[in-house]
């Protein structure tokens, strides 16, 4: 191991000091700035847009709207579900133009773009187009948009129903249920939220009348899948679209997919023949950027007399909002399919999904996508089976462990798992969290007039497996023997600069300070995945590591060479090449300098692989104390546990767990976007009424490793980018349920905010 | 945001003179509330005048038994004065959780006191402390100047110079933040004067507002059990997606049995 796996992250010091640079950053000379005028109602048809006032306003440029988009033929969206659904029907796409032609469908919808020669003359504009509307009945709620003679968001989408889907095996879980000694089901609800990432939505487009190509600049999470969108979105070819993204300050899912504002943009660059810039205000954030979650599953648990599982059946309804985003629909409906059975053998299962549109922002992948959604339905079950079959709740859990000598693990729906080790990972977590002296510290807390609870989670998530069939990491070599390595997936906060440059590090023996980063570089054509699904380290980090080894393999015929050895002589070792017989040795450094006058450095290499999906998993143990009177929540203590296969730097996994908790803990007690549900008005607009968590929220936290290496790819890794999501919200939940039920409080569905806990209290006294 | 002129005040003569010839003209002290309103362009001022500055609203010092602070006093100023710290403490500590660290390096007692929003902490203070508020041109006490949401005696063109704050036996703020915005979703302020107890709470209704049966109940006997069974009209309380009516009273009583346990312990 060398010096890479305990380094503090190297990009920090350049973030922190205000050195990074974002798209907000980035100007071209003789740009022009764009401001959306966005919908101020959540459903209507638009009667008449009249912008010769808007034009004719001081420093304007140019007006577009929706004739502008459906003239360009920007109006159909990729969406990048892959399969059929009930009767082979497909998915069914809405038309989305990048402005909106005839209708708005939601409170925040871009109706026209105002070009301007500075971003203060385009606002001021805004205000002078006059838009005619005929206002239409708003749906919200995911019933309501169901219901019979409920306003129709799109002509195309009979009773707002995009998709229904199936998955398992209905009759055997039927026969199972009707044999079963007892069945718990439970409703719950996954909350639409607001990702908000600090760094605003932004973008910056230049055409080149010259090649007829653009330069997109923008935030995003990998700069291929972008590209990739924008081709679909446009019909413009990818090799005349060149993405560039520097530094992003985080993405979450909700940068995984092309946006309106992007293909306005580019029609508006062409147009004019000079570059035009947008920066989003936070306001605009909440009613246009992607939200995350919003489903809502009805779960259905059967046991045999023991507490063994014999089958169970979850219901989904997913809101999409308005339009389908590119990620939000295969996401929540391939990530719980492939989960559902959780961490326990389940004999028969049943899935079945409705994919529903609303007058709402649409949904997009959001840190987790499905996965802590099904966690959260299977692990609120168990926890309720346990409760009302009076069997402790680990012990349950236990019962029905896959166990180590199941795997690879087939389920009864779509996925095969590699080998995980639950109950280990419980026992770590239960000692490390002292599970056995929870109930001294209840009633310690009882003394103190408080309502103490303990909770955990067992999960497992399916990394993503990739949209681009492989990845491909290049390395090359410099006359110092400096390397610099390139890749497509980028980092927004997980820090692949420090670990993407450990791999090839500790590959070569060489010191982390020899390896830099290149991330997502237009001229370097590479294929390969963005980031998300907890994929990066498994997929792009172990192509690191077998660009490494291709490089050593690459040169030691040269390293023979200046050896004066058959090639077949050479070993590579402690960041040398040496002779069998150990008598004669060249460094690395050595060689590549040796080698600097050759033009491309014969030590320069490219390797790819292809790496499907990997099986993080782990066990969280949440403790919680509720004041009664005010009906606020402190977390006392959080544990975390994961198998993130390999770990190739702790300190890294633990910034990882702790964020991914943060945000479930965020979503837990306070995060939930709310709209009116007559007016379809959005309620939570700014951070005056969204409640985002702060730091203080989770304050005292425990991260354990438990690493099973992964034999699914040559690094080992498995993945932690999205565990502390999906083991947290049932975690706490189950604690809050824990805390409460002394009082007679039952299931409460999330936000646990101080106002909705003390109603429930109030309510259970009577 | 709108376009402006932004002028720097030389002195309070020259702020009013200015601003009786430019109507449409705005005072501007730590901007708090101001700026994020022109951000979202909800007002259009023809000039912002900075009185931030100005040497004639600083000023912090304890005189024949008050405490009399500038209006241009910021609450980072506030919260780290030892002469606020020795007089009524209470001050000091509703100070340094006002916000957080930008805006009470930013923020001013004046322009809290101007702006007067429910939610606001420093009205608290000043009507349980009963304090004068010295304007331009004339004194008013706390009964007389607050007048509901977003409303207060002042007329136009006239500018809070300072305030004066009776020094207390005792007093305590205890405050429940938005868990938003962290404003005060209850806070109640109590201070006792001899025999005298005064409550007021803010965050909770359409405006600050003191709590008499507190009050009475607590002369008699100043416990926490004295608020108990107490009458609190809830339907003078405010309802919105974040509180009901009745958890809003319900804060105001546990604010205020706190308050007083934290100053029997004091």
């Amino acid at each position: 191991m060398s010096d890479a796996h305990a380094a503090n992250r190297r990009e920090d010091l350049r973030l922190i000091t205000g050195r990074g640079r974002y798209t907000a950053d980035m100007n071209l000379s003789g740009q022009l700035y764009a401001c959306f005028l966005r919908a101020d109602r959540a459903h209507a048809e638009i009667k008449a847009i009249d912008v010769k006032s808007a034009l004719a306003r001081p420093g304007v440029v140019a007006v577009l709207t929706g004739a502008d988009a459906v003239a360009a033929q920007y109006t159909q969206f990729p969406n990048l579900m892959t399969f059929a659904g009930r009767n082979g029907a497909q998915i069914l796409k809405p038309e989305r133009p990048v402005l909106a032609s005839g209708k708005v469908r939601y409170v925040g919808e871009a109706v026209a773009m105002v070009v301007a020669e500075s971003a203060l003359a385009a606002q001021d504009a805004l205000e002078a187009i006059e838009i005619e509307y005929r206002d239409l009945g708003a749906v919200i709620a995911m019933a309501d948009a169901l219901a019979p003679g409920a306003p129709q968001l799109h002509a195309n989408v009979p009773g707002n129903l995009c998709f229904e889907w199936e998955t398992g095996d209905a009759a055997a879980v039927e026969q199972a249920f009707v044999k079963a000694a007892h069945i718990t089901r439970l409703k719950v609800i996954t909350t639409r939220v607001a990702p908000s990432p600090m760094e605003p939505r932004a973008c910056l487009v230049s055409y080149v009348a010259a090649s007829d190509s653009y330069d997109v600049y923008t935030p995003s999470q990998g700069i291929n899948m972008l590209r990739k969108q924008f081709s679909m979105l446009t019909g413009i070819p990818e090799e005349r679209l060149r993405v560039h993204t520097h530094d992003v300050g985080g993405s979450f899912g909700q940068r995984s997919g092309v946006y309106p504002e992007h293909g306005a943009q580019m029609i508006a660059a062409k147009r004019l023949g000079r570059p035009i810039k947008w920066v989003s205000t936070r306001a605009e954030g909440f009613m246009s950027d992607a939200h995350g979650r919003g489903i809502e599953i009805a779960g259905e648990l059967a046991l045999d007399r023991d507490g063994k599982f014999l089958a169970a059946r979850y219901d989904f309804l997913c809101d999409m909002g308005a339009y389908l985003t590119p990620t939000g629909s295969i996401s929540h409906l391939r990530n719980p399919a492939t989960l559902m059975t959780g961490v326990y053998r389940t004999p028969a299962l049943y899935g079945s999904f409705k994919v529903v549109l609303t007058n709402a922002v649409p949904v997009a992948a959001y840190r987790g996508a499905g996965r802590p959604d099904i966690a959260y339905a299977v692990e609120r079950l168990v926890d309720r089976a346990a409760d009302e079959m009076k069997i402790e709740r680990t012990e349950l859990r236990r019962r029905n462990f896959i166990p180590p000598e199941a795997f690879p693990y087939k389920t009864p729906t779509v996925g095969v798992y590699e080998p995980s080790n639950f109950a280990g990972c419980l026992d770590q977590a239960l000692k490390a969290a002292d599970w056995a002296g929870f109930e001294r510290r209840r009633a310690e807390a009882a003394q103190r007039g408080r309502l103490r609870g303990m909770g955990l989670s067992t999960i497992i998530e399916a990394t993503g497996a990739g949209v681009f069939p492989k990845d491909q990491v290049a390395i090359e070599v410099d006359a110092q023997g400096k390397l610099t390595v390139f890749t497509v997936s980028l980092s927004s906060g997980q820090g692949h600069e420090t670990t993407f440059a450990a791999v090839v590090a500790d590959t070569l023996g060489v010191p982390h300070a020899m390896v830099s980063l290149h991330e997502c570089d237009p001229q370097k054509v590479l294929i390969g995945n963005h980031t998300g699904g907890s994929r990066s380290m498994a997929g792009a980090g172990s192509v690191c590591k077998l660009a490494a080894q291709k490089l050593i393999e690459q040169a030691k015929p040269f390293a023979a060479e200046a050896l004066e050895l058959e090639p077949s002589q050479v070993d590579y070792s402690g960041g040398a090449f040496r002779s069998r017989d150990g008598e004669k040795m060249i460094k690395f450094e050595e060689l590549a300098k040796k080698l600097a006058g050759r033009q491309p450095h014969p030590m320069n290499t490219l390797a790819e692989a292809t790496v499907g999906s990997t099986w993080p998993n782990g066990c969280h143990i949440a403790e919680v104390e509720v004041d009664p009177d005010t009906g606020v929540t402190e977390i006392a203590a959080y544990t975390a546990v994961d198998d993130c296969g390999v770990v190739i730097n702790h300190s890294i996994v633990e910034g990882q767990v702790h964020g991914g908790v943060a945000q479930g803990a965020g979503q837990i007690f306070g995060e939930h976007v709310m709209y009116d549900h007559a007016s379809g008005q959005l309620l939570t607009g700014s951070f005056m009424d969204y409640g985002m968590p702060r730091a203080g929220l989770v304050r005292n936290i425990h991260v354990g490793d438990h690493p099973l290496p992964s034999k699914l790819n040559a690094l080992g890794a498995k993945g932690v980018g999205e565990s502390g999501c999906t083991a947290s919200l049932p975690a706490l939940a189950n604690a809050m349920t824990d805390a409460l039920r002394p009082a007679g409080v039952g299931h409460l569905d999330m936000p646990y905010t101080p106002s909705k806990v003390w109603h429930a209290l109030q309510t259970a006294k009577g | 945001m709108f376009e402006f002129n932004y002028l720097k005040a030389k002195s309070v003569s020259d702020v009013t003179a200015f601003v009786a010839a430019h109507p449409d003209a705005k005072l501007l002290a730590g901007g708090m509330t101001l700026i994020p309103t022109l951000k979202q362009r909800l007002a259009r001022p023809s000039h912002l005048v900075d009185i931030g500055g100005l040497p004639e609203l600083g000023g912090l010092e304890v005189k024949d038994g008050q405490l009399v602070i500038g209006a241009a006093t910021t609450h980072f100023e506030v919260a780290s004065s030892a002469v606020v710290e020795k007089s009524i403490p209470a001050l000091a500590m509703l100070a340094e959780h006002i916000g957080d660290p930008q805006v009470r390096n930013r923020g001013t007692l004046g322009g809290s006191v101007a702006n007067n929003d429910p939610a606001a902490d420093y009205p608290s203070a000043v009507l349980a402390l009963d304090a004068t508020i010295v304007t331009n041109r004339r004194e008013i006490a706390a009964a007389d100047y607050f007048q509901g949401m977003f409303a207060t005696a002042l007329e136009d063109g006239e500018i809070i110079m300072r305030l004066r704050f009776p020094v207390p036996q005792r007093a305590v703020y205890e405050k429940f933040p938005h868990p938003a915005s962290g404003y005060a979703m209850a806070g109640v302020f109590i201070a006792t004067t001899g025999n005298a107890v005064r409550v007021a709470v803010t965050g909770a209704a359409s405006g600050v507002f003191r709590w008499t049966e507190a009050e009475a109940a607590l002369a008699k006997k100043m416990h926490s059990a004295a608020l108990d069974g107490l009458k609190l009209d809830e339907s003078d309380m405010n309802e919105d997606i974040h509180a009901t009516r009745e958890y809003r009273a319900n804060l105001v009583r546990v604010m205020a049995k706190r308050a007083v346990q934290k100053l029997l312990a004091a």
